[in-house]
């Protein structure tokens, strides 16, 4: 099943500056999708229009389509998208409105009209799933950083969407945070089959988790596809290769210089132990 | 040039942010200081910059006290870029931003247009001089505040995770700028998680956890000890870690990937050399 | 305290207002303060709530220093500060006493508020601490550029001018992106909002109710 379909998307913001050209896309139900590339290449626009909020909030001129669950964006409210989609902005703090834990949570379902009931359950699922069970009558004030985006991530589950997008959910956190989000991303994704979409700048963090990438560059999708597909064409192409992360960095270097074949590195174990194998195996070889 | 002596800091005196930090900086370091989340980090230069009071403790500047100086004061010697430039700019144009210091500072106009002038050219913003600072992109805007600081002719600039949201391209030029500005003696201390850089760049690296100085020596023996880095929540570079690994087989652990990858073709060429040659 | 419904406490307020209307002797507007203290007092709350009930008192005491000023009459002077004081202090009652969640939805549920005024105020609320904050980090921002307070008004207003500028824009961003993540969230959906706390009255309630009507008819009685 295809979660989303982005066909021929162009997009151009009030003030007619065109920001995504001719996107084509498409994001299988289940899937982990890093959106990459360069600041402004029309990232956030493009989660944006996935959350509905382009063209519904922003206005604008636009071509082509966005399927959500086979629903068109353009014909279908932002709210009832908001029962597919859950969005967490860039600026997530931002977008805790209450005071204390758990009203945050019951924020989203007060608002699809849930009845007492029912809320009070989802709110106790939503903050199990993040690991925030115990903080319901914490202030929202006294949360650290990565609590915050855990809670804003539970705010968004609560109304069970089938997708997740987040742009850059892990700028303002220390490695340890950013590690534990992810870890959490991937945790709903394999067992909730929630459908994540990520943008990230840095593509060493989202490697060992991302099982697809869409580059984005100029407002063109340049590529997409299997991590390994995304960043070899990079490499090959000369285009935004300081994001390759250091891990791809030395596999297409040893590839280009030895003329080995490597695995699809997803992190540093991966490389040390096949690296191992090879040194070890060539050694025996010119013993 | 700045001595930092036992120096603590705390809200309420059971949990200090802060607790009994000695170190000194000098002229012309590149330091980077690491550590989680709430470990101290922003509090210790915070601390510098005079923005907050050390409960106890002395830090003096080229011998002389601090303990009477505000941030303004400080200012004169220490530029100080926070981690979102939205916060620090006020004016109109790049022109005027630039000069707010020195023109604070009473330095008379021909003097500010001089310092101005001379930042607007350390940073590259020269032609951008008259834009308007909201329409920047964020590493311009970065740019901008480094411009804003070092008009003030300091001796040392401090960046509080300048790289967070920003891409790799705007990161490699805000530290090729860096570089730069300390090759001309600026010392630079910066404020960061990513490890790649900070084995890149610095020179010294302090470790901050839980309001103290756990580590305070270079980068290359910070990254050789795997345990200590867990506990202080840091990762290894990835060449680090993967030349660690295989070090058992020969390989010299480095934190540069051009190093491991050129030791590594070495290694391979010379086995595949080895291998043609024995089939003769 | 915690305990009563919203409601109750919503009445309760309404009462005391008008009791204080009503007293008129300084034994009786003196009881009804000390009776809400110790209220505030046995609902434990904490110690930030004292601190802005004893700026309440020190604003009566001025308004009553201000009344004497002008009217060189004591008792009424006493009389309009320990009114004003017991007017006031209900209200630190009942924002101490009542989350923001259920303040809303006792509003928009049984006294008919539209949602949108109701959420108004616990936004507003939620958007004072942030603006504090963000108006600290500019002034530090400014303080390291080599601004310090002081000198003439002129230049103390136009460095004043300095920081709210950012502070707009900055605002206007941020309520922007609230906006935006609100409709994210399915605010303003077409579907008939629901309340996740339970605002019912319970026997507790009826039983404050009936007591609050009974003082009110008494001092009717007392005072005709």
């Amino acid at each position: 099943m295809t979660a989303i379909t982005i066909d021929q998307f162009s997009y151009a913001y009030k003030n007619n500056q065109k920001v995504l050209d001719n996107i084509n896309a498409v994001i299988e139900e289940g899937s982990f999708t890093a959106v990459i590339g360069p600041s402004g290449a029309g990232k956030t626009t493009l989660c944006l229009a996935i959350a509905g909020a382009v063209p519904h909030y922003y206005g604008g001129s636009l071509s082509g389509n966005v399927l959500v669950n086979g629903m068109s964006v353009r014909d279908t409210t932002m709210p009832d998208l908001a029962q597919t989609v859950g969005t967490v902005l860039q600026d997530y703090e931002t977008q805790l409105v209450t005071m204390t834990v758990e009203e945050e949570v019951a924020f989203s379902l007060e608002n699809i009209g849930l009845d007492r009931g029912q809320i009070a359950t989802c709110v106790k699922e939503a903050l199990a799933k993040v690991g925030l069970t115990g903080f319901e009558r914490k202030e929202v004030s006294a949360l650290s950083g990565g609590q915050r985006q855990r809670l804003v991530i539970a705010s968004v589950l609560a109304a069970n969407p089938k997708i997740l997008v987040l742009d850059e959910p892990t700028s303002a956190l220390d490695p340890e945070g950013t590690e534990s989000i992810y870890q959490l991303l991937s945790d709903l994704n394999k067992q909730y089959s929630i459908t994540i979409v990520v943008v990230e700048h840095e593509t060493a963090k989202i490697l060992p988790y991302a099982d697809q990438f869409i580059l984005i560059n100029g407002g063109k999708c340049l590529q997409s596809g299997y991590p390994a597909k995304v960043l070899t064409y990079m490499w090959k192409h000369k285009i935004y290769t300081e994001a390759i992360p250091p891990l791809w960095q030395l596999k297409l270097t040893l590839e280009d210089k030895t003329g080995f074949q490597f695995a699809d590195w997803k992190n540093e174990d991966d490389a040390a132990s096949e690296l191992r194998k090879l040194i070890q195996k060539e050694a025996s070889i010119s013993a | 040039m700045l001595e930092l002596k036992n120096i603590s800091f705390a809200y309420k005196a059971q949990s200090p942010v802060i607790n009994n930090v000695s170190l000194t900086i000098a002229t012309g370091e590149f330091l980077a200081i690491a550590g989680r989340n709430g470990s101290g980090k922003t509090t210790l230069t915070r601390l510098i910059m005079a923005l907050k009071k050390p409960t106890s403790g002395e830090i003096t500047l080229d011998g002389k006290t601090t303990k009477k100086s505000g941030p303004a004061d400080m200012a004169r010697s220490i530029g100080y870029v926070f981690q979102n430039p939205d916060r620090q700019i006020f004016h109109d144009t790049v022109i005027a931003e630039v000069a707010y210091g020195p023109e604070q500072l009473g330095y008379s106009p021909d003097k500010v247009t001089e310092m101005v002038n001379q930042a607007l050219t350390a940073t590259g913003l020269t032609e951008l001089a008259s834009a308007y600072p909201a329409t920047l992109s964020r590493g311009q805007k970065q740019r901008l505040a480094i411009a804003s600081a070092l008009a003030m002719e300091p001796k040392m600039l401090i960046l509080d995770e300048p790289t967070s949201g920003q891409d790799n391209i705007e990161r490699n030029q805000l530290m090729k700028l860096l570089a730069d500005l300390n090759k001309q003696g600026l010392a630079i201390l910066l404020i960061t998680h990513d490890m790649e850089l900070l084995a890149a760049y610095a020179t010294r690296v302090i470790v901050m956890d839980h309001g103290t100085n756990a580590y305070d020596g270079t980068p290359a023996t910070l990254f050789k000890n795997t345990a200590q880095l867990k506990k202080w929540g840091l990762t290894e570079p990835t060449a680090m870690n993967i030349s660690q690994n295989l070090e058992d087989l020969g390989i010299v652990p480095t934190t540069s990937i051009t190093d491991l990858s050129n030791h590594l073709i070495d290694m391979m060429g010379r086995s595949t050399h080895a291998k043609s040659s024995a089939a003769y | 305290m915690q305990k009563a419904a919203p409601l109750t406490k919503l009445i309760l307020t309404v009462f005391v207002t008008i009791w204080a209307i009503m007293l008129q002797s300084i034994p009786a507007l003196a009881i009804l303060i000390a009776a809400q203290l110790l209220i505030l007092i046995l609902s434990k709350v904490s110690a930030g709530i004292y601190k802005g009930v004893a700026s309440l008192f020190i604003f009566a005491f001025l308004l009553g220093g201000l009344q004497y000023v002008f009217s060189n009459d004591i008792i009424l002077s006493v009389v309009t500060a320990l009114k004003m004081t017991a007017m006031t202090l209900v209200f630190a009652i009942l924002l101490a006493t009542t989350r923001m969640q259920d303040l809303s939805a006792a509003l928009v549920t049984q006294c008919r508020v539209p949602y949108e005024y109701a959420f108004m105020l616990t936004a507003a609320l939620r958007f004072i601490p942030d603006l504090l904050t963000e108006s600290k980090a500019i002034q530090e921002a400014q303080a390291c550029r080599g601004f310090s307070p002081g000198g003439n008004p002129i230049t103390r207003l136009t460095s004043f001018m300095a920081i709210i500028k950012p502070l707009v824009l900055k605002s206007v961003s941020r309520s922007e992106t609230m906006a935006l993540s609100l409709e994210l969230r399915g605010f303003g959906s077409k579907k008939n909002r629901t309340f996740g706390s339970n605002v019912a009255l319970e026997v507790r309630d009826y039983a404050m109710l009936a007591l609050m009507t009974a003082i009110t008819i008494s001092l009717i009685l007392v005072r005709f």
